[in-house]
């Protein structure tokens, strides 16, 4: 299984290279305000990406609900876990 | 019953807080039949047919959404995916029947130069506003979001009186633990702050809005009939059109937050400045953010999604900042956002002119990512000129708001060309002679640039003087919201934020002697200006 720092630095490295960006550092508590670029576009993109990387596949309620990092994390997790 | 109505402010609002404080004080439950009655009574003031109308529909989606709890329970997903594609179809075509039937018989007959005739389809109020609603609770009921509810609290949900029939549009997780929790009983500071919104609201309805609008209208109407629209005609038609929806609409949405305020109950945000957007994104941030919210979670996001994993599957790269291939731009941003505000266009009325508003704002918000896009890429720092920037960025954004609110308020697309047209000076331009002498030496100026002399009319000047004085309280004021911020009077938007700097700094509502004075006196004068009695804007979607 997983564990959550690894599944963040996953997602840290995901988003970076969308991005352009080396130094990003995605916590729990990352909200998409708080990274430069990080806009709905991206969001979709990465959502994406992150469903390639742990071959799973998020709902339309889930996508929208997701306030931050941590909220993706815990879905991912329940979805692997099924 | 229209929120600025007598019958709504001095006998319907009062006598339905009133017996719900008392009832609440008695018995919960009792206040909240009480809450639903009334909102059924407010549904059906204008046109009983109306309840008989709605009642069908919320009683069905009330069967399909315990459905879907039941085979959620019983994990049965497979089904549950069918019967949310079931529910979501029975919305989209109740609406459609409604709403769309008569459009689409004349889309066919302009097409094939047929000449079907529709009987006319009476349209239930506030129908898209409670159809986008429906759905919404659907897919959280589907999603788990929403584990249990009753027929009561359903109906209390879909009825409520002060978003029915305009919104703002809301989720069933923002209020219904709101109601689970609120007491129920008189509170004054709740009160203080609903009353204020609400005749704040309705001044900016009664008063602003209504004020500019006959002035407006007769431009449009000079269109209509064909007459060409000269340039500073058509700029005060576009412009002037901009306010009047704005202090309409976002007039109705504080109206709507106060009286939910007065039953315990916030509202997110509807608005949040949006003429001050300094890009066509952060203008869709500020304006009708609850529909922005709900079209962007309901159609662009699955939409953009599922073409963004087939991109994906093929080895090809999605949308991913200054590195975006072209292919990725078009296909996973460009078409989900020209296709999203088309549906937006057409939710807000059957009619080209509507879609073609959408398609507009489809094709601004592409070109602003396009831009964002490609600074990122090719000009990483353009930070340093971000004062200049943001200066043309803004003033651009404003052209294109009030051109493609042009469209908005057309009747036909002709009407819309023509007042286009004037903008940019394909009909001359003109003004009136006793406007023309008060600019003194500017006048021969004037003359110079071909200014002609306009047939007289008294409307010119007070239509400038009614734009300058909206646009500098779009501009420069705080908003109602950000006025009432101590109280956290919506959700949703980050009324703080923007409120750092400035004189606008002093402006901020408390319970104090000076606001009591400020919030009775625009009272009175909204009171004085009912009766003159207009529709919301908003209330014809």
């Amino acid at each position: 299984m997983t564990t959550d720092s690894e599944i963040l630095s996953t997602m840290s490295r995901t988003l970076g290279d969308l991005l352009d960006n080396d130094s990003i550092v995605l916590t729990a508590a990352t909200r998409r305000s708080d990274v430069e670029g990080w806009d709905s576009f991206t969001y979709i993109s990465f959502i994406a990406s992150i469903e390639m990387e742990f071959r799973v596949k998020f709902g339309v309620a889930d996508v929208e609900s997701f306030e931050d990092v941590g909220a993706i994390v815990r879905r991912l997790k329940a979805l692997r876990g099924k | 019953m229209l929120f600025n109505s007598y019958e709504f402010v001095f006998f319907f609002l009062p006598i339905t807080a009133i017996a719900f404080y008392m009832l609440g004080s008695r018995s919960k439950s009792l206040a909240i039949g009480w809450l639903i009655l009334a909102s059924l009574a407010f549904y059906a003031w204008w046109r009983p047919l109306n309840v008989a109308l709605i009642a069908p529909s919320i009683l069905i989606n009330y069967a399909l959404a315990r459905l879907l709890l039941r085979l959620g329970a019983g994990q049965k997903p497979a089904a549950a995916r069918a019967v949310l594609v079931v529910g979501i179809a029975f919305n989209v075509m109740f609406l459609g029947y409604f709403k769309y039937a008569n459009f689409l018989v004349r889309a066919v007959n302009d097409v094939a130069g047929t000449g079907y005739v529709l009987d006319h389809i009476i349209l239930p109020l506030g129908i898209s506003f409670i159809t986008f609603q429906k759905i919404a609770f659907l897919v959280d009921v589907a999603a788990g979001r929403v584990k249990e509810f009753t027929l009561r609290d359903y109906c209390l949900f879909v009825l409520f009186f002060p978003q029915l029939i305009a919104g703002p549009i809301v989720h069933y997780r923002e209020v219904m633990p709101q109601f689970q929790a609120a007491p129920c009983r008189f509170d004054g500071s709740a009160v203080a702050v609903g009353l204020t919104l609400f005749f704040a609201g309705l001044f900016k309805k009664v008063v602003l809005a209504d004020g500019i609008s006959p002035m407006v209208s007769s431009i449009y109407a000079d269109a209509a009939g064909g007459h060409p629209i000269t340039m500073l005609y058509a700029w005060m038609a576009a412009i002037g059109f901009t306010l009047q929806i704005y202090f309409d609409f976002s007039g109705y949405s504080d109206m709507a937050i106060g009286i939910a305020r007065l039953f315990g109950v916030t509202l997110p945000a509807n608005f949040n400045s949006p003429l001050r957007a300094n890009s066509i994104i952060d203008f869709w941030l500020r304006w009708h953010l609850t529909l922005t919210r709900f079209l962007t979670a309901y159609i662009y996001n699955p939409l953009s999604l599922w073409l963004t994993r087939r991109r994906m599957a093929k080895g090809l790269k999605g949308v991913s900042g200054r590195n975006t291939p072209p292919g990725a731009f078009v296909t996973v941003l460009m078409l989900p956002t020209l296709f999203t505000m088309g549906i937006s266009g057409l939710w807000h009325g059957a009619g080209y002119t509507f879609i073609f508003w959408g398609f507009l704002h489809g094709i601004f918000l592409s070109i602003n990512h396009l831009w964002i896009l490609l600074t990122r890429r090719y000009w990483p720092n353009h930070q340093r000129y971000d004062f200049l920037i943001n200066s043309a960025s803004f003033m651009l954004t404003f052209v294109a708001v009030v051109s493609a609110m042009v469209f908005f308020k057309s009747d036909t697309m002709t009407s819309a060309w023509n007042v286009l047209a004037g903008m940019i000076g394909r009909h001359g331009i003109a003004m009136p002679e006793a406007t023309m002498v008060h600019l003194g030496h500017f006048a021969g100026l004037a003359k110079a640039l071909v200014v002609q002399i306009a047939p007289p009319d008294v409307h010119f000047g007070a239509l400038a003087r009614w734009i300058a004085g909206l646009l500098a309280v779009a501009w420069f004021c705080p908003n109602t919201l950000q006025i009432l911020s101590a109280a956290t009077p919506a959700t949703g938007v980050d009324l703080q934020q923007p409120y750092k700097h400035g004189p606008a700094l002093h402006l901020r509502w408390s319970m104090s002697f000076v606001w009591l004075l400020a919030v009775t006196v625009t009272t009175v004068v909204a009171v004085l200006h009912l009766g003159g009695v207009s529709e919301f804007l908003y209330w014809q979607f």
